[in-house]
C-alpha cells in the first residue's frame, strides 16, 4: 500500500547557506553525541512500552504496566480505566500519556479532573512522569501551554469553552468520569465537543445503577461502539433480555474498558475492619423522628417540592440541624403553605427545640477520644457537618471541614491542615471524591448513603495503595429507624463493606435491576406499614441474592469452559 | 542507558563545549558552564539581556549533577540526572542544535605529495512510521559528490576514521560535481524508493482500524436525519489518529572529505 510521505526540507536550505559561507560548522564530538542519543531514543517497535525506561521516580506495578500496554497496543489509545478505587488509575494514565509523548504522538493534552485534584495531578505528572503539566489559572493558558490540568466546571464555562474548542487535542484525560453518564448534562455535551485523538476516561464505578450508563460513557470515547442509542435500548433495556446478549455486551465493553480488581492484582492489601455501631435515640430525638410522620397526613403526597418524608427521616438520623434546614426550605418553597402544613412544621420544630443532645455525636466523640488518632467523619448533610465541627470544638477536638464546593486551593489547604494539625476531617458526600488520605485509617460513616458505590468512594479515600495499616470503618446507624433498615439490607445482607466494589456493581447490572435507589424509595416511602416494608425489603434482598447466584453460575461455567479449552 | 554511561555522556558533552570541571567524582560532577552553555541550559534570558545592555562582566553559573546517588557522597547537593529526565533531554537537544551541520576532513599523512580527498555528503535520518502507533528507524546515508555512489551506515564508517576540522597538510579536496542540494535530493529519492518497496502491513492494519471506527461512527448516527457537528469532529479526529504516514527528519549531516573514492 502507498503511504503518505513527508521529508523535512528545512535542513538542506541552511546546509547550502553554510556551504557557501564556509560555515559555521559543528564539532565532531557533539555531532556524535547527538547521533548516539538519537539512536537510543529511536522507538524500534510499534508494540511495547518505552515509558518505563524513562521513569525512575515511579515504579509501576505489574497490573499498571499491563494496562498501559493494552491501551496502547489493543485499544488504540481510547479506553475507560476502571480499576477499583485505590489501584492507581492515575499512574496508569500517566504511563499511557508518557508513552504517547515519548513516541511523539501526543503533545497537546487536556486533563479534566475534580477541582480538588488539580494540584495533585499537576504534582504527580511533573514529579513522577516529568510531564510539564500546569494547572489552568488564566484563560490565555489554554493556548500557550501544551499540557493543562483543569476542572471541568471551569473548562466548560465561557470564555474558556470557546478557546478550548479551537484547540486540537492529541489526548484528553478525564478523571472521575462517572459524572459523565448523563448525556443531557452540560458536562457531557462539553466533552462531546472536544477535538481529541486519544482519550482516557477514569472511573472506579463505570456502572452505578443502570446499564445505559456504560453506553453513554463508551459513546464519548468511541461513538457507535455500542451502537446507536435506540438500538442499544432495544437490545439491552428489555426486561427479558437474553444472557447471550449480555455476554456480547460484556465483550464489547471489554474492548474499551480495563478493570483491575484488588483480588487479581496479587498485592497485599491491608484489611478492612468494619464495625456497626448502633445508637439509641434519646427520648426527645425519638419524638422528633416520630413526629415527622404527621407531615404525610398534613400534606397528602407533599413530595411535590422535592422533599420526601424519607429524606427527612434520614436527616433526623443525622442531626436535628439537618431536619431544621430542610423544613425551612420546605415552607419557603411552598410559598403559600396550607395551614395544616404550617401547623405540622411548627409542631416538629417544637420537637426539634426540645432536643438537648445528639446521641450519634456523643458516640462519635467517645470513639474519637478512644482512638487518639486521625479520623474522617463522613456525613451527607452540610448542616450536620457544621454542627459536628462546633460540637467537637466544644469538646476540645480540632477538626477541619471538607466539601466539594471548596476551591482548589482551599481543598489542598484543608487536607494539609488535617494531615499536620487537626485530628478530625469532616467531609460531606461531594467532598468524598478525589482526595487521598492514606495517612488516616479510621473512618466514621455518620450516616449511610443509599448508593453503595458512593460508600466505596468514601472508603477508597483511605483504603488504597499506600495504606500501610488496617482500615477501621465504623458505620453509625440509629436503632429502629429507616437507617437500621438500610444497614440491614445493604450493608449486612450483602456484606458490602468487606467485599470489593467490583462484585457489587456486577451483581446490580446482572439483572435488569433498575435503579437501586428507586427500589429503596419504593420500599421506604410507599409502604403503609412496618410489615409491608419488611416484606418488600426481603424481596429486594432476594433479588440481589438471586442475581448473585446467577452470576456465580456464569462464572463457574466460564471457568469450566476455560479449563476444557486448555486441556 | 546506564548511570555510568550518562556520566560519560555528560563529561563528553561539557568537554566538547569547553567547560571546565570544578569537581568530577564517581557519581557526580560540578561543571563551570561557558556563557554559551549557560544561555542554552540555564533559562535566564533576562540576566543575559540585562548584562548585554549594561555591559557587565558575564558570570556563567556552575552546576552540580548527580549521576549516581549510591556513589556520590551524601553531602553533595545537585540535580539528579537519569535517562528520561528533562535535563538530559535538554542537553541532548542542545547537542543536536549545536551540531546539525558539520564539515570534516580525514586526517591522513600522505606518502607522496598532494593526496586527494573525496567529498561525501552524509545525512543521519530518523524515519518515523506513524498512525495511532509509531516506530522509528535510524539511518545514516552517505553520497559521494563526485560520482553519486551511495553508502549505508555511513556514520559507523566515519566513526572509525580520524577526522579533523582543518584540511591536513599535503592534501587537497576534489570539488564536488554533484552540488550538496541535489545530493540531498538524491538521498531523499533513494530513501523514498526504498520505502515504496516496503509492504507496509502496519499501514494496512491502521486503515482497517480506522475504517472500523468510521463504521461504528456512522452506525452511531444512523438514526439521525441531520448529522450534528460532533459527527464531523469525531470523523476528523479519527483521520488524525489513524491515517498512516511516514515522516523523515534530518538529525544532522554535513560534508566529509575522505581518502576513499568508494566505500
Amino acid at each position: 500500500m502507498e503511504v503518505n510521505y513527508e521529508f523535512d526540507h528545512s535542513w538542506e536550505t541552511e546546509l547550502m547557506d553554510r556551504y557557501e559561507n564556509d560555515g559555521p560548522w559543528g564539532k565532531w564530538e557533539l555531532y556524535q553525541l547527538a547521533v548516539e542519543m538519537e539512536k537510543r531514543l529511536v522507538i524500534p517497535e510499534f508494540e511495547g512500552l518505552q515509558a518505563p525506561k524513562h521513569l525512575v521516580n515511579v515504579n509501576p506495578l505489574p497490573h499498571q504496566l499491563e494496562t498501559a500496554r493494552q491501551v496502547v497496543e489493543k485499544m488504540n489509545g481510547k479506553a475507560i480505566l476502571a480499576d477499583e478505587v485505590g489501584l492507581g488509575k492515575t499512574i496508569e494514565a500517566g504511563l499511557i500519556l508518557k508513552e504517547y509523548m515519548i513516541r511523539g504522538l501526543a503533545k497537546k493534552v487536556l486533563i479534566l479532573v475534580p477541582a480538588s485534584l488539580v494540584s495533585q495531578w499537576v504534582a504527580e505528572l511533573n514529579q513522577k512522569f516529568h510531564i510539564p503539566a500546569v494547572g489552568q489559572k488564566k484563560s490565555y493558558m489554554w493556548e500557550q501551554y501544551d499540557c493543562i490540568v483543569s476542572s471541568i466546571d471551569t473548562a466548560k464555562r465561557s470564555p474558556h469553552r470557546d478557546i478550548i474548542y479551537k484547540q486540537q487535542y492529541d489526548m484528553v484525560i478525564i478523571d472521575e468520569a462517572h459524572k459523565l453518564k448523563n448525556p443531557n448534562t452540560k458536562n457531557y455535551e462539553f466533552v462531546q465537543g472536544l477535538k481529541k485523538k486519544f482519550c482516557l476516561l477514569l472511573t472506579a464505578t463505570p456502572i452505578q445503577n443502570r446499564v445505559e450508563e456504560i453506553f453513554h460513557l463508551v459513546s464519548l470515547l468511541k461513538p457507535g461502539h455500542l451502537g446507536s442509542e435506540t438500538n442499544f435500548s432495544k437490545k439491552y433495556k428489555k426486561r427479558d433480555r437474553h444472557v447471550k446478549e449480555d455476554e456480547h455486551l460484556k465483550q464489547l465493553v471489554n474492548k474499551v474498558m480495563i478493570r483491575n480488581r484488588r483480588i487479581n492484582t496479587g498485592l497485599e492489601w491491608t484489611k478492612r475492619r468494619v464495625e456497626t455501631v448502633l445508637i439509641d435515640f434519646s427520648k426527645e430525638e425519638r419524638e422528633m423522628y416520630d413526629a415527622l410522620k404527621i407531615l404525610r397526613i398534613a400534606h397528602d403526597g407533599y413530595s411535590y417540592a422535592g422533599f420526601s418524608l424519607l429524606t427527612l427521616q434520614r436527616e433526623a438520623c443525622s442531626s436535628r440541624e439537618a431536619v431544621f434546614v430542610t423544613l425551612k426550605n420546605l415552607l419557603k418553597k411552598a410559598e403559600q403553605p396550607s395551614p395544616a402544613l404550617e401547623e405540622a412544621v411548627t409542631k416538629i420544630i417544637k420537637k426539634i427545640e426540645a432536643i438537648k443532645t445528639n446521641s450519634k455525636a456523643e458516640k462519635a466523640l467517645e470513639l474519637i477520644q478512644s482512638i487518639q488518632d486521625k479520623v474522617i467523619i463522613f456525613t451527607e448533610y452540610r448542616a450536620t457537618q457544621l454542627y459536628l465541627q462546633w460540637f467537637l470544638k466544644q469538646n476540645g477536638i480540632t477538626s477541619v471541614p471538607f466539601r466539594g464546593g471548596f476551591k482548589r486551593g482551599k481543598k489542598d489547604w484543608m487536607r494539609q491542615l488535617f494531615e499536620n494539625h487537626a485530628q478530625v476531617l469532616i467531609a460531606t458526600e461531594a467532598g468524598g471524591e478525589g482526595i487521598n488520605l492514606q495517612f488516616c485509617h479510621h473512618m466514621i460513616n455518620f450516616d449511610l448513603p443509599w448508593n453503595p458505590m458512593r460508600l466505596e468512594q468514601r472508603i477508597g479515600r483511605v483504603h488504597r495503595l499506600g495504606q500501610e495499616k488496617d482500615v477501621h470503618i465504623y458505620n453509625f446507624a440509629t436503632k429502629k429507624t429507616v437507617e437500621e433498615h438500610i444497614l440491614q439490607l445493604l450493608y449486612e445482607k450483602i456484606h458490602l463493606f468487606e467485599r470489593v466494589i467490583g462484585e457489587l456493581d456486577d451483581i446490580l447490572t446482572c439483572l435488569e435491576f433498575g435503579k437501586l435507589e428507586d427500589h429503596l424509595l419504593d420500599v421506604f416511602q410507599n409502604s403503609q406499614s412496618e410489615g409491608e416494608m419488611k416484606i418488600k425489603m426481603e424481596n429486594l434482598t432476594q433479588m440481589i441474592e438471586f442475581a448473585e447466584t446467577l452470576r456465580k453460575q456464569e462464572e463457574d461455567a466460564d471457568a469450566a469452559r476455560r479449563n476444557t479449552s486448555i486441556s | 542507558m546506564l548511570q555510568e554511561e550518562i556520566h560519560q555522556y555528560l563529561e563528553r558533552f561539557f568537554e566538547a563545549n569547553g567547560c571546565t570541571f570544578i569537581e568530577n567524582g564517581p557519581g557526580w560532577m560540578t561543571v563551570q558552564l561557558t556563557v554559551e552553555l549557560d544561555k542554552a541550559l540555564m533559562n535566564r534570558p533576562f540576566y543575559w539581556s540585562y548584562l548585554e545592555k549594561t555591559g557587565g562582566i558575564p558570570n556563567p553559573m556552575s552546576v552540580t549533577f548527580i549521576t549516581d546517588k549510591e556513589k556520590a557522597p551524601e553531602s553533595i547537593k545537585g540535580e539528579a540526572i537519569h535517562f528520561g529526565s528533562p535535563r538530559l533531554n535538554q542537553i541532548f537537544r542542545t547537542a543536536k542544535q549545536f551540531a546539525r551541520y558539520i564539515r570534516l576532513y580525514e586526517d591522513i599523512k600522505p606518502q607522496q605529495k598532494q593526496a586527494p580527498l573525496y567529498p561525501w555528503l552524509s545525512m543521519n535520518l530518523k524515519i518515523s512510521y506513524r498512525c495511532d502507533l509509531k516506530k522509528d528507524v535510524f539511518r545514516s546515508i552517505g553520497l559521494n559528490l563526485i560520482h553519486g555512489t551511495l553508502a549505508e551506515n555511513f556514520q559507523d564508517i566515519l566513526e572509525q576514521r580520524n577526522l579533523t576540522p582543518k584540511i591536513p597538510d599535503n592534501c587537497f579536496t576534489l570539488t564536488p560535481i554533484i552540488m550538496p542540494k541535489s545530493a540531498v535530493r538524491r538521498i531523499e529519492n533513494y530513501v523514498r524508493q526504498g520505502l515504496a518497496k516496503e509492504t507496509h502491513e502496519w499501514a494496512e492494519e491502521a486503515v482497517i482500524r480506522w475504517q472500523q471506527d468510521l463504521n461504528l461512527l456512522d452506525h452511531f448516527y444512523e438514526d439521525m436525519e441531520e448529522l450534528p457537528e460532533s459527527y464531523e469532529i469525531e470523523k476528523q479526529a479519527l483521520k488524525e489518529q489513524y491515517e498512516p504516514k511516514i515522516t523523515v527528519e534530518v538529525v544532522n549531516g554535513g560534508l566529509f572529505y575522505l581518502k576513499d573514492a568508494l566505500i
